[in-house]
């Protein structure tokens, strides 16, 4: 694990020059989530990369200017991230549904530049297929519910006062938790879990004296990682939970966590 | 101006086409080599940045890295998935001449004089190896195996140039 992350942090020339190939970008961007130092120095980076691109000026031909503006009349421009405000999706997953976060509506979001790069590609196929002039009401619809979860997590990420937390995970594997006490949220991803058969999944649980909250189900994914999943609407004192349920999850656990992470005040 | 492009305002996006476009269609062209395709990416990355200038933070960085990001990015995924082998060969076999157009071609401005000091304040091997990736779009892989030296060292020198390049340059 530790010479991994190694390894994933000595591509940060690489991945700002994008001469990393798909697999390692992804990976990159992963590690990234939960490596402060890394989103500095790509920062810093990118910046004199782009004065790279400065020194290879070319003039358009004049008629792509007015092409271009008048392309982009026709293209519905996104509206901001506003932090803390989450469009409604999946309501009623075990009656955890997704509703607007209080107290922060207004602010704009610090939407870090992974979670924006992963929506800006997102936007390249939308204005390719204006481009190339395609009806798209079925990739808009992908998109958009790909965008928000990607802005969901950048708000979370970007929150000023973003913390990370690690715990191994008792069966096997490292539980990360970025969470935003402002935004009352938080990231969790996990990398080497254990694998369970087709019958049972990892389940997360919002854990507090008043009871247990179902917190979404933890997907499996690629590479050894899981996740992310978006946990929202945290209270003071809550745990968060992981254990492993029947498929496809329980209304309340049914087994011992595999971890418990207490997420402070 | 980017806070202007978000509200609609089609002005303040021909003003950020006239700066930007440039710079975009340079970079995607040095990567692409067609001009009507490199017309066409130059194109599609200002229309993302009208379609999502709202999204633009100026906290993570300056509208001049997050559009060159865009641009260089989308020319390379560009160029990796529709590069045939054979050409992509073609291409590895000059490409050691290429990255000298970088220094020696005419580069006109105060900026670009600037960034021509600055690189040429690098080691050889940090020049080659980030030259041939910003502006060849070659993986690391393919610059370690162009150069004859391990991928390890590509990496650091990759990370290394860039650096000294940022201190030079002033930028954070």
């Amino acid at each position: 694990m530790r010479a991994r992350r190694a390894a994933l942090h000595t591509l940060v020339g690489p991945y700002v020059l994008d001469a990393v190939t798909g697999p390692e970008r992804s990976d990159f961007e992963r590690h990234v989530l939960t490596c402060e130092q890394c989103r500095d120095d790509v920062r810093g980076l990118r910046e004199a990369a782009a004065q790279l691109a400065a020194a290879t000026a070319l003039s358009p031909r004049p008629a792509l200017r007015e092409q271009t503006a008048r392309a982009a009349e026709r293209i519905r421009q996104l509206p901001p991230v506003v932090a803390g405000e989450l469009p409604a999706r999946r309501r009623g997953w075990r009656g955890f549904a997704a509703r607007l976060w209080p107290a922060s509506r207004g602010t704009p979001a610090t939407r870090p530049w992974v979670a924006r790069l992963a929506a800006v590609a997102l936007a390249a196929l939308a204005v390719t297929a204006i481009v190339l002039g395609v009806h798209l009401s079925v990739m808009q619809s992908r998109i958009s519910a790909l965008e928000q979860r990607d802005s969901a997590i950048a708000a979370i990420l970007g929150s000023h006062d973003a913390t990370t937390l690690t715990a191994q995970v008792r069966t096997g594997g490292m539980a990360t938790l970025v969470m935003s006490h402002r935004a009352r949220a938080l990231v969790f991803m996990a990398t080497g879990l254990r694998r369970l058969p087709a019958s049972k999944a990892y389940e997360l649980w919002l854990m507090s004296p008043a009871g247990t909250k179902a917190a979404g189900m933890l997907p499996p994914g690629q590479h050894g990682m899981s996740g992310p999943v978006v946990v929202r609407r945290l209270a003071p004192g809550d745990k968060l939970g992981l254990t492993i349920e029947p498929s496809p999850g329980t209304g309340q656990p049914t087994s011992a966590p595999v971890v418990m992470v207490a997420l402070g005040p | 101006m980017l806070g202007e492009v978000a509200k609609g305002d089609d002005a303040a996006f021909r003003a950020v086409y006239d700066q930007a476009a440039p710079a975009v269609l340079g970079t995607v062209s040095r990567i692409l080599r067609d001009p009507a395709q490199s017309e066409e990416v130059m194109q599609e990355v200002l229309l993302e940045v009208w379609r999502s200038s709202a999204r633009f933070d100026s906290s993570v960085g300056s509208a001049k890295a997050w559009i060159m990001t865009l641009a260089h990015r989308r020319a390379v995924d560009r160029v990796r998935s529709e590069e045939r082998a054979a050409a992509r060969e073609l291409r590895a076999t000059s490409a050691s001449i290429e990255y000298d157009e970088v220094s020696d071609a005419a580069l006109a401005s105060l900026e670009q004089e600037r960034v021509r000091r600055c690189l040429g304040g690098l080691t050889d091997l940090q020049r080659q190896a980030v030259t041939l990736a910003y502006y060849g779009g070659y993986s690391y892989r393919e610059v370690a195996q162009l150069l004859g030296v391990a991928v390890g060292t590509v990496k650091t020198r990759m990370r290394d140039g860039l650096i000294r390049l940022r201190d030079c340059l002033g930028v954070d």
